[in-house]
């Protein structure tokens, strides 16, 4: 197992399947999904609204629980992990940035991205805290708070936030989502940068656009993985997506 | 950790008083249970520092053998009102201290389950939320204690005013309270937050994802044990109550509250939204109703409570009138005379009124002479002494100030409808009065102010009543005419057939002030009642409004978290009226089920009381005070209203964009 950390993938599903309710009500929101999430490469999920691309990231990032299969960070298998390794998980090998910001609004930006290092019991540094924001273009906003800072900027506090445990794979649910073409440019341009740098990244997305930025895009539709692009254009994501959608 | 914590409370504290920088709704959150913990504090201090002080009165300097019983039992009567003004302080500060700390923790949901999103451990949001508890319980026990000396001042003077204790009656600070007010605050702080922390560290991290917070589960099954539990414990007391005589019938009903409300509040979050959707109203697009069937447990802690205010204050003031009306009736029943002399015991020897003889048989001046007058045909005197009785021995040896009543046991009787239950008083024999108190067989050691009887035997007894009165009936012989002098003697006469009540009275008037038993029974009523209001006021007055002050709290927390709510219901087309509308109508549902959820907890008491009234007096009493019921009724509407109408148009004052712009 150990001679596949360095080569193996950032993710592994095998097989997983996550079903919601009972019975008649019973929804297979990921159904049989086998996935590898390259590691040091940004790879996009995509599909129509309720295909399950929510759900197959919170199963990936250990946020929710698979109904059956396995799955895999690095070569660590988290399927049945307790919940103190999952904690341990999120404090030191993964980050998560989401369509809302999730901010916490009584703390200041550079409060909010320390805070994952103050739960790990490190005593951050100013240094180190400041330097991450100053990466994600915040540099002269480490002492506002979310309520004070717009869109773009608290959605680059979060990934700062994500980022600054140097986690191996950052996971991000729409983080373009409630942003303007603007804002969501320069989020993305930080994505692609830190992919540059090695950085895993899953990305669930709507928009080509943004799909397109990522070295790979997986496509969903009814809980299955259906298709794979890679280095794809954004017209060329368009198609394929709007082909499954039909 | 502790550096999250501090930044939190910080920012929170700094905007408690700075509301109007916006985004003060954690600050108000942390102010409310700052609030509840001082104010608790304040209450259980005072309430204590008095128990302790009238407890510990000494009779004044200089005072008679006599005043020094009859001071006593004033001081006991006081000390045990206070038990139960300390005793309502406790559960009214445990219950509004811990249910509004583990509604700011319920509500702080989705901030908790963002900690545990980037990384924090269960053991951390618990030490978390056990940390700020500690320092908000600390911090609300230091403003507590002056709280607590202002608190004390008012309710001394309160009992003062209505002399329940002797003029110059201060409470006194005590060095150790400081220790009690501290424990108190914090502990129960720490108590409120302990489970709810539990809870909330369970929060799955997903949960800060959902834009409404997914609420904690309805109903838990250690809520449905506490509300069994405390269920049974209510049940119990009703159904023991009857079987407890008069005093402790009594006593047991108005303690039936206190567990009904609780079991009540247990089980709210399935019944509020239960009666609430009940209430007719309709609002803009359902809102109000579809936000009561999807916050459940808000709309429960915010009814929690007022279902405790409306229990204590309802509850207790229908069974203090209905045991008082009880009483009044009972004493009406029993009372068999036409007129009612009240006068002094002479001094034998002394110038008695003209026209009687001086000293009488019975050692009561008055009582052969008011038996001469033409047109009375009986008359029982009854002579009121303080005395000291001793029951039990060894460990169980108690000494008490107990009201004696010098009787002819035959006039008595007649006089009160006991029959010949006296008889067999004679000599030095005793019996237990209907004032209770006094075992009704046996022995006990009796002290008269000026004499030590030693130990005499009971041999009879009158039922206990629920009007109380002497507890030990003596018969003459056992007292001397010198031990009686000057001591307040109460005649009840009955006029021969066809005597001129006038002409009797008129020379009756010579002996004592007379009045027809009628007029009596009236006055004897009026102070009852009067009694009654004023304990129901030192018992009631401040607690109420402490229980009050929880529920503007819990409407202020409940609304603490919805900004965003309104301001998406905003952005969807309703206009701002539309959602103040909404919250209102809201509130008015929720009020209205905590009101008649109160009010079953308020019925299960009554059920006690016309229980207990049926038992001791063989009439079943209910009297509910209606003013007073529909006061707390609508205050409690007006109140709730009107915390809601402030906290919505706050929510919404800002453009709803700006609320959604943060999370
Ligand atoms: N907690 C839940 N309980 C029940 N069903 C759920 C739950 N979460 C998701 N689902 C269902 O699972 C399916 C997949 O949902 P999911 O959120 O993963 O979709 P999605 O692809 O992310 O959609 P969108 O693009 O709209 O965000 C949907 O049918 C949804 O209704
Ligand atoms: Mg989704």
């Amino acid at each position: 197992m150990t001679t596949m950390t360095m080569t193996g993938a950032a993710v592994t599903l095998q097989d997983i399947t996550r079903v919601y309710g009972r019975g008649q009500a019973a929804v297979r929101a990921v159904d049989g999904v086998t996935l590898d999430f390259p590691r040091g490469s940004w790879t996009a999920v995509m599909g129509p609204s309720g295909s399950g691309k929510s759900t197959l990231l919170h199963c990936a990032a250990g946020l929710e629980r698979v109904d059956s299969g396995r799955v895999l960070i690095g070569d660590t298998d988290i399927t049945a992990a307790g919940d103190s390794q999952l904690t341990a998980l999120r404090r030191t090998r993964i980050g998560f940035v989401f369509q809302s910001f999730n901010l916490i609004g009584s703390l200041t930006a550079e409060q909010n991205v320390a805070l994952p290092l103050r739960l790990a019991g490190q005593r951050p540094s100013r240094a180190d805290v400041r330097a991450t924001l100053a990466a994600v273009g915040l540099a002269d906003r480490v002492r506002h708070r979310p309520r004070e800072l717009s869109g773009g900027q608290q959605q680059r506090v979060a990934i700062a936030r994500a980022m600054v445990t140097r986690p191996e794979v950052l996971f991000a649910d729409e983080p373009t989502g409630a942003l303007d073409s603007s804002a969501a440019r320069t989020v993305l341009d930080l994505m692609r940068a830190m992919a540059d740098a090695g950085q895993s990244i899953v990305m669930v997305t709507h928009d080509p656009g943004a799909a397109a930025r990522a070295d790979s895009v997986v496509f969903l539709r009814d809980g299955r993985a259906v298709d794979r692009l890679t280095g794809a254009s954004t017209h060329a994501v368009a198609d394929r997506l709007a082909a499954w959608e039909r | 950790m502790r550096g999250l914590s501090r930044a939190g409370l910080a920012e929170r504290f700094g905007s408690a008083f700075r509301p109007s920088l916006g985004g003060g709704w954690g600050g108000r959150m942390v102010a409310g249970a700052l609030l509840s913990a001082t104010l608790g504090v304040a209450l259980v201090q005072s309430s204590l520092l008095l128990l302790i002080t009238a407890a510990l009165l000494d009779p004044p300097a200089g005072a008679s053998a006599a005043e020094r019983l009859e001071f006593t039992d004033g001081t006991t009567a006081a000390v045990s009102m206070l038990g139960v003004v300390l005793g309502g302080a406790v559960f009214l500060a445990g219950f509004i201290i811990s249910s509004t700390f583990a509604f700011t923790v319920d509500q702080r949901r989705r901030d908790l389950a963002l900690l545990r999103l980037v990384g924090g451990s269960r053991g951390q949001l618990r030490r978390l939320l056990l940390g700020e508890a500690l320092l908000l319980g600390t911090l609300g026990a230091a403003l507590g204690v002056p709280s607590g000396l202002a608190v004390m001042s008012f309710q001394a003077w309160l009992m003062r005013e209505f002399a329940f204790v002797p003029p110059g009656f201060e409470g006194r600070w005590r060095m150790w309270i400081l220790g009690v007010s501290f424990g108190t605050g914090i502990l129960l702080a720490v108590a409120g937050v302990l489970v709810a922390a539990r809870r909330a560290a369970r929060v799955r991290p997903l949960e800060a994802l959902r834009e409404t917070g997914a609420a904690a589960k309805v109903m838990t099954w250690s809520r449905a044990l506490i509300g069994l539990v405390f269920l049974g414990g209510a049940l119990a007391l009703v159904i023991v109550a009857p079987a407890g005589g008069p005093a402790g019938g009594m006593a047991m009903a108005m303690n039936v509250p206190i567990p009904a409300a609780v079991a009540v509040v247990a089980f709210a979050p399935l019944l509020v939204p239960l009666i609430a959707r009940l209430v007719p109203f309709t609002g803009p697009a359902g809102l109000a109703r579809a936000n009561l069937r999807d916050a459940r447990r808000r709309s429960a802690s915010v009814a929690a409570p007022l279902i405790v205010l409306v229990a204590l204050v309802v509850g207790n003031t229908g069974a203090g009138a209905s045991f008082t009306a009880s009483g009044v009736r009972e004493l009406a029943a029993q009372t068999h005379a036409d007129l009612v002399v009240e006068s002094t015991a002479a001094a034998p020897g002394g110038t008695a009124p003209s026209g009687t003889d001086a000293a009488s048989p019975s050692g009561t001046a008055g009582a052969a002479s008011i038996a001469q007058v033409p047109g009375v045909a009986s008359v029982s005197t009854e002579t009121r002494l303080p005395a000291e009785v001793t029951t039990g021995s060894g460990e169980d040896r108690e000494t008490e100030v107990v009201s004696l009543l010098v009787i002819d046991p035959a006039a008595y009787g007649k006089a009160h409808g006991t029959g010949d239950a006296l008889a067999s008083l004679s000599g030095r024999a005793v019996a237990a009065g209907p004032g209770g108190d006094v075992p009704t067989k046996g022995t006990v050691e009796l002290r008269l102010p000026t004499r030590d009887l030693g130990r005499i035997p009971v041999t009879a007894s009158v039922p206990a009543t629920m009007s109380g009165g002497a507890n030990l009936l003596v018969p003459p012989g056992l007292v001397t005419p010198q031990e009686l002098a000057g001591a307040p003697a109460r005649s009840f006469v009955t006029l021969s057939p066809g005597a001129d009540a006038a002409a009797v009275r008129a020379t009756l008037a010579k002996i004592g002030t007379v009045s027809t038993v009628a007029d009596w029974l009236r006055a004897d009523a009026e102070a009852a009642n009067s009694t009654n209001q004023k304990i129901m006021l030192i018992v009631l007055g401040l607690g109420g409004l402490y229980a009050l002050i929880g529920v503007i709290n819990s409407v202020v927390i409940g609304a603490a978290t919805r900004r965003r709510e309104f301001a998406e219901a905003r952005v969807t087309g309703m206009t701002r009226a539309q959602v103040v509308r909404s919250a209102l109508l809201e509130s008015y549902a929720v009020t209205t089920a905590a009101l008649l959820l109160g009010a079953v907890a308020a019925g299960a008491t009554f059920i006690a009381v016309l229980a207990t009234t049926k038992s001791v007096t063989g009439t079943a009493t209910l009297d509910l005070p209606w003013p007073q019921i529909a006061g707390v009724a609508l205050i409690a509407l007006a109140v709730t209203g009107a915390t809601t109408l402030i906290t919505s148009l706050s929510a919404t004052r800002p453009q709803p964009v700006t609320q959604l712009r943060s999370s």
